[in-house]
């Protein structure tokens, strides 16, 4: 402000300019090989921050399908599909920021992956008014409650689906007093009430509804109330941190009420049971939307992961289908308009197209002119009109000895 | 690219609404303010539920900046029996309050799935062709009042009896000063701020949940306050913008990087903002630029006034 001559007082005018200049112009300076011809899509999925140990697994399954349509020589007479990544910091915020990166800088025509309700509702509206598609990986049932033009896809089961199925578990156990214990997330909120409305639908007592916020230090007094009451059984949604925590507590505590929870606390790819060994997991129900476990086009993708036979990817193959999907999409509707190729999505996805796992054979197809429906390796892709997977089943399994045994599937 | 940098640049001016908010209270009245994204949790919330309700954008902001600026002064009012180590801890205890609130009580602020569908003011008549740019313009605007406004301050007695407070408040009460009176506008005034910070968050993405308003937003206003040099509100303008500049550059890394996969570049952009902390604070542990204050010439030929008393 003022301009008195002082002693030496940092960066002058000048350097700031300078700068700020360059800060502008960086931006711009794009490697030449980005200009016309690839196809581009953007994905905004977590590394870091609560919900980063998720991206990983997403990325490589992405670029394991962006890849393989690539070696098979690209899209649309030849051009390659290019995936931009971004890390959404678990950050909302951030998450939105990234997005517009991806639709203004990248020139992205659609964007994938969006774990985590929050990001996904902070960046859908950037989206819709770029007229671009959005592929997300969350459950909260507000991603694609309003309008919003055909561009919005979920791949994963809404949240209200979660509820019904833990409870018909605990129903088919003939645990007849069961308590809730929640962690407070969008998630998770929302699968709360279709449970206890299907637990009083079956004759059932809730005995006590708790949430509890995650990150907690302890979680004692939770455990204590919910499981001092001494129900039969105990639903437990939660995350894997929060759901190590209060296992621990509860065995700590010698309490007898059953668990059930969901896969991606009590397993996570086994990290639960890594956690807190075979004795603590003993007995707990767990049930997740399930890939179709027993489908070639699943093992096949388990094995190009690198992944152990019979891991349970929660996450990963959604990400899988979503470059499939918006690939056979952009290939039958012969554009990478993103405002166009979203409307063929159902024509790629539903049937009564041919029921086909394998993307290349269905890129195959689509461009014989056959009518096919892709089954991917997450789910078998089929949507209503509001953009929501439908037919989601979930794999309920049990923890004994140590080890997760398979139970039965439930739709 | 342009409307990326429009983005950016809006999330910076929010940036630099709350680190001037940090500067008022801690950075020129000394009082440590951790609970900073409570507050702007409080403003945004207080004028996604008015707007929400039918009230015009301009009277939802005006009341969200009374409710913050009156949750500020009631809040300072415990630093009359605390030192400024406890009012630290209570104001940590306000946001975890307010992110608590906000999080369990569903029935007035969607609890943890939040407040969506914020109307953003005068859309229709601007049109949305060109509401990003409009809306930027409007927030630098409110950036540059508030950065006058500040400055003014900064320069007149109240100004310097501020930092008497912070520098040794027994002296500042000695000399005559209503310590008290003075954390209380202080505090008061951050409060403000942040509400605006918080108004304008909630109408830039039309869509507001409790995760948007975690420690990290209060830790990056702390570390644009620290780059820019403690009490200095030019300097703490360039804090925020550089804080944001790596972040939002080091996206375009691995843009051009290939060696390394996502998850490391993604670590790597925050080992870059620690790194830089910490070199500034070696290189430049004053920041990077001054504080006002009468500089040693002028000083010497025009010795500067006592306080008298009388402010």
């Amino acid at each position: 402000m003022s301009n008195r001559v002082t002693e030496k007082r940092g960066p002058s005018r000048r350097h700031v300019l300078v700068a700020g200049t360059a800060a502008l112009a960086m931006p711009y300076i794009r490697p030449s090989w980005a200009a016309e011809g690839p196809i581009k899509m953007g994905m905004v999925i977590p590394f870091t921050g609560a919900t980063g140990a998720y991206g990983p697994e997403m990325e490589k399954a992405a670029k394991l399908a962006v890849k393989s349509i690539n070696d098979a020589g690209g899209l649309l007479g030849g051009r390659k599909l290019e995936l931009y990544i971004e890390d959404s910091e678990t950050i909302p915020t951030a998450g939105a920021a990234a997005t517009k990166k991806l639709i203004e800088v990248n020139d992205v025509n659609s964007v994938i992956g969006y774990w985590g309700s929050p990001i996904a509702m902070a960046s859908k509206q950037l989206l819709i008014d770029a007229k671009k598609v959005m592929m997300v990986s969350c459950a909260a049932n507000a991603v694609t409650e309003e309008d919003h033009g055909g561009l919005i896809w979920r791949f994963q089961a809404k949240s209200t689906q979660w509820g019904p199925v833990g409870a018909k578990i605990l129903e088919q156990r003939g645990y007849k007093k069961v308590s809730v214990l929640a962690q407070q997330n969008p998630f998770i909120v929302s699968m709360i009430d279709p449970f206890v409305e299907q637990v009083e639908k079956a004759g059932g007592t809730i005995v006590d509804n708790v949430t509890y916020l995650p990150e907690q230090p302890s979680y004692r007094a939770e455990v204590e109330k919910v499981f001092g009451a001494n129900p039969d059984a105990v639903f437990v949604p939660g995350l894997l941190t929060d759901f190590t925590s209060i296992m621990k507590e509860v065995y700590r505590g010698g309490f007898d009420s059953k668990v059930c929870s969901l896969s991606l606390a009590a397993d996570s790819n086994g990290r639960f049971l890594e956690a807190v060994g075979p004795e603590v997991a003993e007995g707990i129900d767990h049930f997740q939307p399930a890939p179709p476990i027993e489908s070639p086009s699943y093992k096949a993708f388990v094995k190009a992961m690198g992944a152990p036979e019979g891991t349970v990817f929660l996450f990963a193959g959604n990400a899988f289908d979503q470059v499939w999907t918006a690939a056979l999409a952009m290939e039958k509707a012969g554009t990478d308009e993103a405002a166009v190729w979203t409307e063929a999505i159902p024509a790629v996805a539903n049937p009564p197209g041919a029921l086909e796992q394998d993307g290349l054979k269905c890129l195959e197809m689509i461009r014989n002119g056959e009518d096919v429906a892709y089954v991917g390796a997450g789910a078998d892709c089929d949507f209503n009109d509001n953009g929501d997977q439908l037919n989601r089943h979930f794999l309920h399994q049990v923890i004994r000895d140590g080890k997760n045994e398979y139970v039965q599937t439930l739709s | 690219m342009i409307a990326y940098l429009v983005t950016i640049a809006t999330l910076v001016s929010i940036a630099v609404l709350i680190a001037m908010a940090l500067n008022v209270q801690w950075g020129m009245c000394g009082m440590v303010n951790f609970g900073l994204a409570g507050f702007v949790a409080l403003g945004a919330y207080t004028t996604a539920i008015l707007t929400l309700a039918g009230w015009p954008a301009l009277f939802a902001v005006a009341a969200s900046v009374v409710v913050c600026a009156v949750m500020g002064g009631l809040l300072s009012l415990i630093s009359m029996r605390l030192s400024e180590d406890y009012l630290a801890i209570v104001t940590l205890g306000f946001g975890e309050i307010v992110r608590l609130v906000t999080l369990n009580e569903g029935w007035l602020t969607g609890g943890a799935l939040g407040l969506p569908g914020i109307p953003r003011p005068l859309v229709e008549t601007i049109g949305s062709e060109n509401y990003e740019t409009a809306f930027l313009a409007g927030a630098v605007l409110i950036v540059a009042i508030v950065y006058f406004g500040l400055e003014r301050l900064t320069r007149s007695p109240v100004g310097a009896a501020l930092r008497a407070v912070r520098d040794d408040d027994l002296v500042a009460s000695s000399l005559g000063r209503n310590v008290l009176l003075l954390r209380v506008k202080a505090f008061a005034l951050g409060g403000g701020i942040t509400a605006i910070a918080g108004s304008l968050q909630a109408f830039q993405f039309s869509y507001i949940d409790p995760s948007q308003f975690t420690a990290i937003m209060t830790a990056y206003a702390f570390m644009a306050v620290i780059a820019g040099g403690r009490g200095s509100h030019r300097g703490l303008i360039l804090g925020a913008c550089s804080i944001m500049f790596l972040l939002e550059a080091s996206r375009f890394l691995k843009d051009v990087i290939e060696v390394l996969d996502n998850a490391q570049i993604a670590a790597i952009r925050l080992i870059l903002i620690g790194a830089g902390l910490i070199l500034l604070l070696i290189f430049r542990p004053q920041g990077l630029m001054r504080e006002y204050r009468l500089s040693a010439p002028r000083a010497t030929a025009a010795t500067a006034p006592p306080p008298t008393g009388k402010e």
